[in-house]
């Protein structure tokens, strides 16, 4: 065996073993009727787990929220990070401190977010929930007990929590943007506009699809942040596909659909980003 | 890397000459208890004879529960990991080794779940709840059935003629015992009589109804409207989705049906669904009686975000004094009052039995904090004793006097001087009659109650947040619930 092979062997090993492992058997037990509880043990079930699911109104639900919020959540985190990368680009004063303090959000695990938020935004106890919304006529609306507002509140606090990610990618790709392009362009008085346009933007071409990718698998996958702040309520408003699966495994402790949850949530994430990682293989 | 012949047979030598050491050690390291010689009189032979028994090999046990630190302090210690005086002296006393696993409620049930179906043992007592683990686990004969441990393993500790029937009730399945109650909770109003008083509200009585309250909380909610408190509701109940609502939901079911009207004929044990091929009827007049009775009161009469809402929130509002009715789950009125800063709440709460509902029962609610004995437990007859002192009378006074709630299992304790001097008799003796009045079996007693918990409170929470009608919500509910009791075999 090629020497460079040989010296791979370990690294593929432990690969295979922690990852490869997992998921084909995820793949098997989807196509089990497992019901963990039930002492009969599991029997092969074929295609019944998707059938049931795909014809299932909670699978519907779940997706579509899925979808929503994270569209959402990539799109305007994204939107933000470059915004503030542009900015803290610039010489500011106090730049290093507003950015350390941009990306402190990062740094902290989602359940304090999570949790941080519910409260602030409780329409009994929260700063903004209960007392800024009382203070301009609103106090009648829950932020967290209405289903459109509900949602969007998971999604501004998962843009909190995440929007640090595409910042770091940003800002580290506009330094490596060599400044005799600028120098140029504002010696044949470019505008800002036209800067941004014709020498950032390309630029950062690269590092946006990075950023893409990172924050769709992980927008998709989310699941502390809801949990802890709505649990995927009020009802279904904020229930993804992650929370059903969670719900459907271990509480349900239908392993068999849980598992065909799980297979489906990983072929929508490889079917969004595997355009977007062979953009950045060109 | 290549290993010779040699080198592998050098270290199976070694493996087989090491256990074969280990064992030669044990079995000398053996204590033997003290022996003596006797003679016995008319005939000279020697008798050898112990002069105490061989000392018990103490049995490990090992408990899973959730609420560390709040169940049993006295036995491990304020944050649950501590080895306490009294219980050293219980495992001296009952030569048991007692471990203590703690996690959050979700954690142990998944814990528990795998333990049980994996038939590993590794716990020997197990959390169950009786609003769904008692069934799964009872029917799947993953739990020890209790009724035979008492005569045949008498002990000292639980009095089963001391335990209030309804919270061992709600521990059987078609009749069989498997777990024993720890703190438990039926059905009860908590209010401020002073909220009452103000509103001129008709204060809670005896055989009230639900219009009697609904026409007090009607007038407290418009009171408060009126009084400029926007942060104060007349009603606080929980409506968060999954299962948090569907133990009270249930009651009100149970109130304005009369009887568990989730199948055809108030069946409510799977023999009888199954005999009776009795249908799920959640789009029937008297389900939908009760379900939107809850669901409007909780619109109207309760915060904006009690679709999200948990026994947590129910609990924190009411201490915080801006709530005037909290029900029907009354344990978390008691909670709040052991929380509550404000002096009102303190002063002028009060306990009365729920209202009556059109169907001539009361409102219902319970829900007790079960253990039970592991079927794979290889210690089963330790596991029981240590079982019945963690739900026995000293765990319960304990519990009493720590929490000062009379949400407690046994008459005796309810009866006792702290929570009497606290209440008064006159409270006490409601609180008695809850139990006693309103049957702990209100929903159907299957397998696959948990997923009909969740399904149901789900629905709910979507019903008050305003994103389903009643209506839409009981047609799905409807279809989910055939299907799925179709799926299970129940109308072949």
């Amino acid at each position: 065996m090629r020497e460079e092979y040989r010296l791979l062997l370990p690294a593929v090993a432990v690969l295979a073993l922690l990852v490869a492992v997992p998921t084909f058997y995820l793949f098997y037990t989807s196509f089990l009727n497992w019901f963990l509880r039930d002492p009969e043990g599991p029997t092969f079930g074929g295609l019944n787990n998707y059938i049931r699911l795909i014809q299932s109104g909670d699978f519907r639900i779940s997706l579509v929220v899925t979808l929503i919020f994270s569209a959402a959540s990539v799109s305007i985190s994204l939107l933000i990070g470059l915004g503030l990368a542009l900015l803290f680009s610039e010489k500011l004063r106090g730049r290093n401190i507003m950015r350390t303090l941009l990306v402190m959000p990062i740094v902290l695990p989602p359940v304090v977010v999570g949790f941080t938020w519910k409260f602030i935004l409780s329409s009994e106890v929260g700063i903004i929930g209960a007392y800024f919304m009382r203070l301009i006529g609103l106090g009648d609306i829950s932020l967290l007990g209405d289903p459109t507002l509900a949602l969007a509140s998971v999604i501004m606090a998962d843009i909190w929590g995440k929007m640090p990610l595409p910042f770091l990618i940003f800002l580290a790709g506009i330094a490596a943007i060599p400044p005799i392009y600028y120098e140029s362009a504002m010696i044949d008085g470019a505008s800002r506009w036209h800067t941004f346009k014709s020498i950032t933007l390309p630029h950062l071409h690269k590092p946006l699809i990075v950023a893409l990718i990172l924050r769709t698998i992980d927008a998709f996958n989310s699941f502390d942040v809801i949990f802890v702040m709505t649990k995927g309520g009020p009802g279904m408003a904020t229930h993804t596909l992650p929370m059903l699966g969670w719900k459907v495994g271990f509480y349900y402790f239908d392993i068999g659909m849980a598992s065909a949850i799980g297979v489906l949530l990983l072929l929508l994430v490889i079917a969004v980003s595997m355009p977007l990682v062979r953009r950045i293989s060109r | 890397m290549k290993l010779s012949r040699r080198a592998l047979l050098g270290a199976l030598g070694g493996l087989i000459g090491g256990v074969a050491v280990g064992a030669a050690v044990g079995w000398t390291a053996k204590p033997e208890a003290p022996a003596r010689t006797v003679t016995v009189t008319g005939a000279e032979r020697t008798v050898t004879q112990y002069v105490t028994a061989p000392p018990r090999e103490k049995a490990a046990i090992t408990i899973i529960a959730f609420a560390q630190g709040f169940a049993w302090p006295e036995l491990f210690g304020s944050d649950g990991t501590i080895e306490t005086d009294l219980l050293k002296k219980f495992e001296e006393r009952e030569a048991v080794d007692i471990a203590i696993e703690w996690g959050d409620e979700w954690a142990v049930r998944e814990k528990v779940a795998s333990d049980v179906t994996a038939r590993v043992g590794k716990y020997d007592i197990v959390l169950v709840g009786s609003d769904g683990a008692v069934q799964a686990y009872g029917y799947a004969g993953y739990l020890e059935p209790l009724d035979e441990y008492f005569t045949k393993y008498p002990q000292e500790y639980f009095d089963q003629n001391d335990v209030y029937k309804s919270f061992l009730d709600a521990n059987r399945i078609e009749g069989t015992l498997y777990a024993l109650p720890y703190y438990s909770f039926g059905p009860g109003v908590i209010y401020r009589r002073d909220l009452f008083e103000r509103y001129d509200a008709e204060l809670p009585k005896d055989n009230w109804s639900t219009d009697d309250l609904e026409v007090a909380l009607e007038k407290i909610s418009e009171g408060l409207k009126r009084d400029g408190l926007t942060d104060t509701y007349a009603l606080t109940m929980r409506a968060g989705p999954g299962e948090e609502p569907t133990l009270d939901l249930a009651g009100f079911i149970y109130a304005y049906a009369g009887y568990p009207a989730w199948f055809e004929g108030g069946a409510i044990w799977p023999s009888e669904i199954k005999q009776n091929k009795a249908k799920p009827i959640l789009d029937s007049s008297d389900f939908e009686a009760g379900f939107r009775a809850f669901t409007d009161w909780v619109k109207r009469f309760g915060p904006p975000g009690a679709s999200t809402h948990t026994w947590v929130d129910m609990m924190n509002l009411y201490a915080q004094g801006k709530a005037a009715v909290l029900m029907p789950s009354a344990i978390n009125g008691y909670a709040a009052l052991g929380i509550t800063q404000d002096e009102n709440v303190k002063r002028y709460t009060k306990f009365m039995l729920t209202p009556f509902g059109p169907g001539r029962k009361r409102i219902n609610s319970y829900w007790t904090f079960s253990l039970g004995i592991n079927k794979f437990s290889k210690n089963k007859e330790a596991a029981w004793r240590v079982l019945t002192y963690l739900t026995g009378r000293d765990s319960m006074e304990a519990f009493a006097e720590r929490t000062m709630w009379p949400n407690v299992t046994m008459r005796s304790v309810l009866y006792s001087y702290p929570l009497i001097k606290k209440y008064g008799i006159e409270e006490i003796e409601l609180n008695e009659r809850s139990v006693v009045e309103n049957p702990a079996i209100y929903f159907p007693y299957i397998s696959e109650l948990d997923l009909f918990m969740d399904k149901v409170g789900t629905m709910a929470s979507d019903v008050v947040a305003g994103s389903k009608t009643v209506e839409n919500a009981l047609s799905e509910l409807q279809k989910w619930a055939t299907d799925l009791m179709s799926s299970r075999g129940y109308y072949t």
